[in-house]
């Protein structure tokens, strides 16, 4: 009996943190999709939308309301980005465009460390209740609110990029920009919407798991890095791909970190990821 | 004229010989923190003759400093060996290990390619950490013994930062020879476009390998440098953060130049001495000065540098 629960146990933290890192796998694949950029300061818009809903919150604002604000601030962040900072540098060296979202995620990382400090903050649940408990295994009630986040962003996400024509111009600026932008689609309008969507899907992710995570000023990192890793594994532009990808690094980190040890967990999810970018370049989930 | 533009590296070359004489001779406190900055020129050139000139994109090149600081410091002080045998233990298993991702990684290009190194980085990372008994694990090595070299052992802040930087010129120098090499231009041609150099009969994998290999020598004499120099090391010192640091050198001091990467590490080493008072603000600063750099200064510091220098010399030669 104790050993399934365990079992139990390890699945649902691992699809708790897999559901985590689909999202963020998603908001890098977003602005991928549309600009050939991979942002490294998603990590910092994830950070940001929980801490500014855990401001948000204290201040007496009611969780909807706070909630809808922290994405439309993020999202305002994220486009300002774009608009200021990417733009006048597109066109540049790849190396030169990662460095360059990594001095964005510095000095992001700079500005929340300067307003919310150095310490630990946490959120109230969604919903107040006591754990449920199902094999022996404990269910915090956030995890249901995590996973149906998720779920409805990704129906939303892929609702958008298929059956609305503003989503089927944001494939053809991936594809074609120079066609795209023949196509009278503008190319740049694009670019800020996805990194605006990006943005708001990363602060999404943070807000969610707030209430389970403390959150500081560095806590932005690690999950971006796995979010990375899981957008690599399912092919830079798959979102499908990159979602399933996401929920099984999640669980793999849960059983690795559970049955074999904690130590080498990282070890092996990162051995993973060369095994298959190796093997596999364009991803596993990948069509060609 | 064209003397004095030939001889022009004769200038920083005194001026760091000069040093100890002048202002630093007491302080050994800067002498440690320009040991610091040296131990990044290293890391800074290496990096710069692998992504600068070659164009392959690393977010990994900690690993391999992590690498060189780790084996001399578990040999000297678990097995006993002497400092400059652990050093070239480093370099050697350096050589091999980047002979042997080098191949396979390098075939991937960009963001993947950034991916694998970043993922090689973690690798290395997470194993010093889970081999405690080994390295310590997450709370380090300590009492790593000064370096010594024929007897000659260097306890004294002048002979480390004589040391290092007579350490720093040679591999400036050597960079600086490969690339006027045809080795060098070899890579520059890989570098604006592999599938012309193909055709062209250059073996792209092999040349790729190679270069990959040096500068993780390069970075694994850091390593072992950084070791026995601060007596201490802890998997801190060598995560992805630091890669991304040298990464921000090149860019800040301005990448495929050799000399910009110099004056990015010593300027982001000498910082943090800067902006000491300021702490809080230090990180915010950091992203800030690289973004103004990028936007403003596609070339880097050298970029201004050289502009400089060309004024001068035209107002001169007039």
């Amino acid at each position: 009996m104790g050993d399934i629960s365990h079992l139990v146990q390890f699945f649902f933290s691992g699809l708790t943190t897999g559901s985590i890192y689909a999202l963020i796998a998603v908001s890098l694949v977003i602005v991928y999709k549309v600009s050939q950029l991979i942002c490294f300061s998603q990590g910092e818009f994830f950070i940001f939308g929980a801490l500014i809903m855990v401001t948000l919150t204290s201040k007496g604002i009611p969780m909807p309301l706070a909630f809808v604000l922290s994405i439309l601030i993020a999202m305002a962040i994220g486009a300002l980005i774009q608009q200021a900072l990417i733009r006048p540098i597109q066109g540049s060296s790849i190396g030169a465009l990662i460095v360059m979202t990594i001095a964005i995620s510095l000095a992001l990382r700079g500005l929340a460390m300067l307003i919310w400090g150095r310490e630990s903050h946490i959120l109230r649940p969604f919903t107040q209740g006591t754990p449920l408990q199902i094999f022996g295994a404990t269910l915090q009630l956030q995890v249901f609110w995590i996973v149906g986040i998720t779920a409805v962003v990704l129906l939303l996400i892929w609702l958008f990029f298929e059956k609305t024509s503003l989503g089927i111009a944001m494939r053809a600026c991936a594809e074609n920009p120079l066609g795209a932008s023949l196509m009278g689609i503008s190319v740049q309008k694009t670019a800020l919407f996805a990194w605006a969507w990006g943005s708001g899907i990363g602060a999404l992710a943070g807000i969610a798991v707030a209430p389970l995570m403390f959150m500081q000023y560095t806590s932005g990192v690690m999950p971006m890095v796995k979010g990375f890793i899981a957008m690599s594994i399912g092919g830079l532009s798959s979102i499908v791909g990159s979602v399933i990808a996401g929920l099984l690094l999640g669980v793999i980190e849960s059983y690795t970190i559970g049955v074999i040890s904690s130590k080498f967990s990282d070890t092996i999810v990162f051995a993973l990821l060369m095994v298959v970018l190796i093997a596999r370049p364009n991803g596993l989930f990948s069509k060609s | 004229m064209d003397k004095i533009k030939k001889v022009w590296w004769l200038i920083p070359v005194v001026i760091i010989f000069l040093y100890p004489v002048t202002v630093g001779g007491k302080s050994a406190y800067w002498s440690g923190i320009l040991v610091f900055a040296g131990i990044y020129v290293i890391l800074a050139v290496g990096l710069d003759l692998l992504m600068g000139f070659t164009g392959q994109i690393s977010v990994g090149h900690a690993a391999f400093f992590a690498v060189g600081a780790y084996t001399s410091a578990v040999l000297t002080v678990k097995y006993g060996f002497s400092p400059v045998l652990a050093m070239f233990a480093g370099m050697f298993l350096s050589g091999i290990l980047a002979w042997m991702i080098g191949r396979p990684v390098l075939a991937l290009k960009e963001y993947y390619l950034a991916m694998a190194t970043l993922a090689f980085n973690e690798i290395i990372i997470t194993l010093i950490v889970g081999f405690e008994n080994i390295t310590g694990g997450a709370s380090g090595l300590r009492d790593i013994p000064p370096f010594s070299i024929f007897g000659l052992v260097l306890d004294n802040h002048l002979h480390y930062y004589y040391f290092v930087w007579a350490i720093v010129l040679i591999v400036i120098a050597s960079s600086v020879l490969i690339i006027r090499s045809p080795f060098g231009r070899t890579l520059v041609a890989i570098h604006s476009d592999e599938v012309a150099a193909r055709t062209f009969g250059v073996d792209c994998a092999k040349y790729k390998t190679r270069v990959f290999v040096l500068a993780n020598v390069f970075a694994s004499i850091a390593g072992s440098l950084f070791a026995h120099s601060m007596g201490f090391i802890a998997p801190d010192d060598f995560g992805v953060s630091t890669s991304v640091n040298i990464l921000v050198m090149l860019f800040l001091g301005g990448i495929g130049t050799i000399y910009g990467p110099i004056l990015g590490a010593i300027f982001l080493k000498l910082l943090p001495e800067i902006t000491y008072l300021v702490q809080d603000y230090e990180l915010l600063l950091n992203g800030v000065i690289l973004i103004i750099v990028l936007v403003f200064m596609p070339k880097g510091i050298y970029g201004i540098f050289t502009t400089l220098r060309n004024r001068v010399f035209e107002k001169a030669g007039k």
